[in-house]
């Protein structure tokens, strides 16, 4: 991997978004860096999914550029380049492949060639099968690692979809409120399991969940109606009279 | 004292004058008819055809149709009832001489009895007879009736007459040569106001050694004409266009409204057109039987039992298939293509396999001339038709409360849900109005195509290329959908052909969806990604 | 780890059973007396051979519905244009055996007065040539289609509409005369394939056993797809389509690349069929055909290969015995079968089959694998 050339992971500047007139996104800029966690949190159609959707190649910005790692245009790649760039991303409903077994969706992720050729002839190597142990006993899923992932637990499908992100081996994490439909433990496990990525890659979460937030204990930066209403650590966040008014409540 | 010389002079003199009139023209003229020579017949029909007797159009008449008889020097008129007229007096008369023979004619002479007789009809009271004998005039271009078409042109009144007549003097005046290059200018400037083909036609006929200021205009004119032609014919052609884009607008409506709020492709739906269609010829049969003076309401009678029949047929398909299968497109997709296979041949079983003979009410036949165009009652029926049917259901999606429903369940269906609106029961209610629509249709159709089993078969894919085109969850992209391929059919077939501009069409449409993979008027935003 | 084996025990039974058909219907065939009962007629070994043609057919079908949940309503496109290739060369084996005993133009060309042969009919009476096209048109069509379609992501309802508009669009053009394929009528009347008789029972006998082997071979094929790499990333697509994606899959080149190959495979089929069947004409491209394909794949279980080529002898042995038997109910049967498929047995015969077989064996717990059980849904 060669060293970055800018000390910005990611670099959102002035991107705006609109759908028939109403503004998803409106001259949002953010940059995170190497190895940084950052959480997002912003009221109901702040533009969050749409960042999102930007940063992931599924929505075209109208305005803006989104730089990753100072070179790549992420406004001109696809989903499936911007993929491979390293940029990981998981939904906010879980979404993982039913119908496979829980191994073959983590070896579906593990980041190898993605042509067709290459994978109708491509046969399972020793060191494929180390990874794809390694991911699912960090994920908590060895047990079930043949059953049909359909049949998992909402948790369990989170934190699958979690493991494949890991093994695409992304520079960059995208998390959509992985907290969500959680437990009160799976979500403080969650949140353990997060801080641990960011040891070794950017993580970006968005969360409602404000016990989840605490728990990450990161730099926070709020949203409201597609631009960057705050953002500093969730103390000072919190505290900023706009992020009351319009999302935490009095 | 007045002498009786005077008296008897002036008597005779009357009763010469009488005599005079006796033995006119006409009467000189006719003993040649007799004599069985082209020329004399050409001759005699000329001072025949001059003379302005009562008798000479039924004699020029005769002549044409073979029915100018001649024996002993005589000659007779055969009218087509049979009985035999002395040509003189036109008193019937009695028994038929023996050595009783036809005047034959040649087609010299055929074409100097058309040119006579536009001439005799010029001055004809009925406006009709007069028309038509401008126009064979026109034709013809004989100058034998330049006379007294200045005279049918000095006394008309009646305004498309006199442009008919008129027209007809030019097309005598340009051809000929000893007239003054003013009055050619003229006939050229009438012709031009003329502007048809035939107009064009006779300003190419114009002799060589015109003058050039003459031949130039005449060229002009016929530029002039020729352009105009190709707008009037394009104009056709567009209303052609409207007319099959009204037909595929009913057909396809229903489609947007079930596509639409359901997301469900119901291939049945050209089925539920067909027996919109069918319930017409039931009506039309009953009507036959029990009602015939009735017979010119049939079509009204048919639309609310076509949209009851076509429409609980749709209930009942949404109710026992489709409700199951929600969340399935492509299996509702081919459920609903099986329940097309069983509703075809369930008809093909009770009606029979062939066409049907649907009747058209006498107010729907005749045709709407405008200017060049000629816009026929059932397609102009067809138009209003289908804009009545498109601003009602925008009517009724926009102020009824099953619209309001039905929109918000188009536009999110979850969220319509979680509202309280009870989707399931929005859906067979969509259903029903979509396939009562194709009912309603299908009486439309039934007046302009076959009637027959496959009827719907035929509409379906045309149907789906307007809603994929137009986008779903908006009625005025099935408006403009339709109408854009209506019009866009019409105008290729000229150039390609009908079937190949089907072609190119198809396939321009399925280039289309690659740019827009939702259609013209595609819903945007959040909705759709759900 | 488990992985799935090409030649599992669904395949070794279908490879098993097709080699038995090859063997066992030319021996019926030849060395029963016709009055037997174990003797097939000679009218029914092409019969049979045309079901196989079939099945290859739903077997392309099922490759990109059932595991990529591509529904095409215009695979007949590629079947018929694969059989007017096959029906091209035979053409031109005619020679001057036609009506109108012209060397080179076929009859139909005599007929509209035209003097040379259309250029796209060059090469047409080399059997290496045709077969070749055989495979490349309906792929090639494939591939410019399917470049468009899934580079722009159309999806579900809206491919299947297009891909059905696209049949239709062929079906108007081949019924042009002017198009060179002979119009209405087709092509027809052929005589002899590679020198031996159409006519004669050893050809159609080796012809059967040509479409037994290329079924078998098509199998295997597509089991080869579909246990890979490249066969789970399909499913993937088919089940969460935008996590594919985002897991850095090109999912327009998965999508293209299968699709092609199952319209070669189409293709192959078509050139079965036509020699077997003697004629090959415009109706081929009708829509109607297209979705009828689908119905086999569903009647005999998505998903499943196998089961698309049961489903395909299936139906189309009813719809044999039906349209003798009552034809006026055939319709009524295939439509039924389309609304009962859907909506009762989704899973198809086999799926049907292979869910009851798993229930039962996870009733046997001594048997079961021990995390098979569905115990942590919470």
């Amino acid at each position: 991997m060669t060293e970055p050339v800018t000390p910005t992971l990611l670099y959102l500047d002035n991107v705006t978004v609109s759908f028939d007139g109403f503004r998803a996104l409106n001259a949002l800029s953010l940059a995170i860096d190497h190895a940084e966690m950052r959480a997002i949190i912003g009221p109901n159609g702040a533009g969050k999914t749409t960042m999102m959707d930007v940063i992931t190649g599924k929505t075209r910005p109208n305005e803006g550029s989104a730089l990753f790692e100072g070179m790549h245009d992420l406004t001109s790649l696809d989903e499936a380049a911007i993929a491979e760039l390293g940029i990981g991303r998981k939904f906010q409903t879980p979404t993982v492949f039913d119908m496979h077994t829980v191994e073959d969706n983590v070896l579906l992720a593990l980041k190898d060639d993605r042509r067709p050729f290459s994978a109708l002839f491509s046969r399972r190597t020793a060191s494929e099968r180390e990874r794809v142990d390694a991911l699912l006993e960090r994920v908590r899923l060895t047990a079930h690692r043949r059953r049909k992932a359909g049949e998992l637990s909402h948790g369990q499908k989170q934190w699958l979809e979690i493991g494949m992100l890991l093994a695409q081996e992304p520079k960059l994490l995208l998390v959509d409120e992985p907290a969500a439909g959680m437990t009160d433990q799976e979500t403080a496990d969650t949140a353990d399991l997060l801080r641990d990525i960011a040891k070794t890659r950017a993580v970006v979460v968005v969360e409602h969940d404000m016990t989840f937030v605490r728990d990450l204990d990161v730099k926070v930066t709020c949203l409201h109606e597609g631009s960057v209403l705050a953002e500093g650590p969730l103390d000072v966040v919190s505290a900023n009279e706009r992020v009351i008014e319009v999302y935490l409540g009095r | 004292m007045i002498s009786l010389r005077n008296i008897l002079q002036a008597f005779v003199l009357l009763l010469g004058m009488a005599t005079c009139a006796y033995a006119g023209p006409y009467e000189d003229a006719l003993p040649k008819f007799a004599a069985d020579s082209y020329s004399d017949t050409e001759a005699a029909l000329g001072a025949v055809a001059g003379s302005g007797h009562p008798l000479s159009l039924s004699v020029v008449e005769a002549l044409r149709d073979g029915r100018l008889l001649a024996a002993n020097g005589q000659i007779f008129i055969r009218e087509p009832s049979g009985n035999l007229l002395n040509a003189v007096t036109g008193q019937a008369f009695g028994p038929a001489p023996q050595n009783l023979k036809a005047v034959r004619i040649n087609n010299r002479v055929r074409r100097a009895v058309e040119a006579a007789m536009g001439g005799l009809t010029l001055l004809s009271s009925d406006a009709g007879a007069r028309m038509d004998a401008a126009r064979a005039v026109f034709r013809s271009r004989d100058a034998a009736a330049l006379p007294t078409l200045q005279q049918a042109i000095a006394k008309e009144t009646h305004a498309d007459v006199k442009q008919a007549l008129e027209s007809a003097r030019a097309a005598i005046l340009l051809n000929q040569a000893d007239v003054s290059p003013t009055d050619r200018l003229a006939a050229i400037a009438s012709l031009r106001s003329r502007g048809d083909q035939e107009a064009v036609a006779l300003l190419s006929t114009l002799p060589a050694g015109a003058p050039p200021e003459v031949a130039e205009a005449a060229s002009q004119a016929a530029a002039a004409i020729r352009s105009r032609l190709e707008l009037w014919n394009a104009a056709q052609n567009v209303w052609y266009g409207i007319s099959l884009g009204s037909v595929l607008l009913l057909a396809a409506i229903g489609l947007a409204i079930t596509f639409g709020t359901m997301g469900v492709i119901n291939m049945a739906h050209g089925e539920m057109v067909m027996i919109g269609a069918y319930t017409t010829f039931v009506v039309q049969e009953l009507i036959r039987a029990y009602a015939p003076g009735m017979f010119g309401a049939s079509l009204f009678i048919a639309l609310p039992l076509a949209f009851l029949v076509a429409g609980s047929i749709g209930v009942l398909i949404e109710r026992t298939v489709i409700r199951f299968l929600y969340g399935r497109p492509l299996e509702t997709l081919l459920a609903t293509w099986g329940l097309s296979l069983i509703l075809q041949q369930t008809v093909r079983t009770i009606f029979g396999p062939t066409n049907r003979e649907v009747g058209t009410p006498a107010w729907m036949s005749g045709a709407l001339e405008v200017g060049s165009l000629s816009l026929t009652y059932n397609r102009v029926a067809i138009v209003v038709f289908a804009a009545t049917v498109f601003v009602t259901l925008l009517l009724v999606l926009r102020y009824t409360s099953l619209g309001l429903y039905v929109r918000a369940v188009t536009q999110n269906r979850r969220m319509a849900g979680s509202m309280g609106i009870r989707t399931n029961r929005i859906d067979a209610l969509a259903f029903g109005l979509g396939s009562g629509v194709a009912g309603i249709a299908g009486v439309a159709l039934s007046q302009i195509d076959n009637v027959s089993p496959n009827l719907g078969q035929s509409y379906i894919i045309d149907s789906f290329m307007v809603v994929v085109f137009g986008g779903v969850g908006n009625l005025w992209g099935t408006l403009v959908g339709a109408m854009t391929l209506g019009v866009a059919n019409k105008l290729l077939e000229p150039y390609a052909g009908a079937v190949l501009g089907k072609i190119v069409l198809l396939i321009a449409i399925i280039l289309f969806i690659q740019r827009r993979p939702r259609g013209l008027f595609a819903l945007k935003g959040r909705a759709v990604e759900a | 780890m488990k992985t799935q084996s090409l030649l599992d025990r669904q395949a070794v039974i279908v490879l098993s059973l097709l080699g038995l058909a090859a063997v066992l219907v030319p021996v019926l065939n030849v060395m029963t007396a016709p009055g037997s009962a174990l003797h097939i007629s000679d009218h029914l070994v092409p019969l049979l051979g045309k079901y196989l043609s079939f099945a290859l057919l739903a077997l392309s079908v099922d490759l990109i519905w059932g595991f990529c949940g591509i529904l095409s309503l215009g695979h007949g496109a590629f079947f018929a244009l694969g059989g007017y290739a096959m029906g091209m060369y035979l053409m031109r084996q005619i020679g001057p055996r036609g009506v109108y005993a012209d060397p080179i133009l076929p009859d139909f060309m005599v007929f509209l007065n035209w003097k040379d042969l259309p250029w796209f009919w060059y090469g047409f009476d080399w059997f290496p040539y045709a077969a070749i096209m055989v495979l490349l048109v309906p792929g090639a069509l494939a591939f410019v289609f399917g470049w468009f379609a899934f580079r722009s992501r159309v999806t579900g309802v809206y491919l299947s509409i297009i891909t059905q508009a696209m049949t239709f669009a062929l079906m108007l053009a081949f019924f042009r005369n002017d198009m060179g394929f002979g119009g209405n009528n087709g092509l027809t009347d052929f005589k002899e394939i590679l020198g031996f008789p159409l006519q004669s029972e050893s050809t159609r006998i080796v012809l059967f056993v040509l479409s037994a082997v290329a079924l078998a071979a098509g199998y295997l094929l597509c089991r080869w797809i579909v246990t890979s790499k490249l066969g789970k990333v399909l499913v993937a697509v088919r089940d969460a389509e935008s996590r594919t994606r985002f897991l850095g899959y090109r999912v327009e080149h998965y999508k293209l690349a299968v699709f092609t190959v199952s319209a070669m495979l189409a293709g192959l089929a078509g050139a079965l069929y036509v020699p077997q069947v003697g004629i090959i004409n415009p109706g081929e491209f009708a829509p109607a055909n297209s979705i009828e394909v689908v119905i086999w794949v569903a009647v005999g279980g998505r998903g499943t290969l196998a089961g698309a080529i049961l489903g395909a002898l299936v139906v189309n042995a009813g719809k044999t015995w039906f349209t003798g038997a009552l034809p006026e109910f055939w319709l009524f049967a295939l439509g039924g079968l389309f609304v009962f498929v859907t909506l009762l047995m989704p899973r198809g015969i086999l799926g049907t089959a292979q869910d009851a077989w798993t229930r039962a064996r996870a009733r046997l717990p001594s048997r079961s694998a021990p995390n098979a059980l569905p115990h942590a849904a919470e």
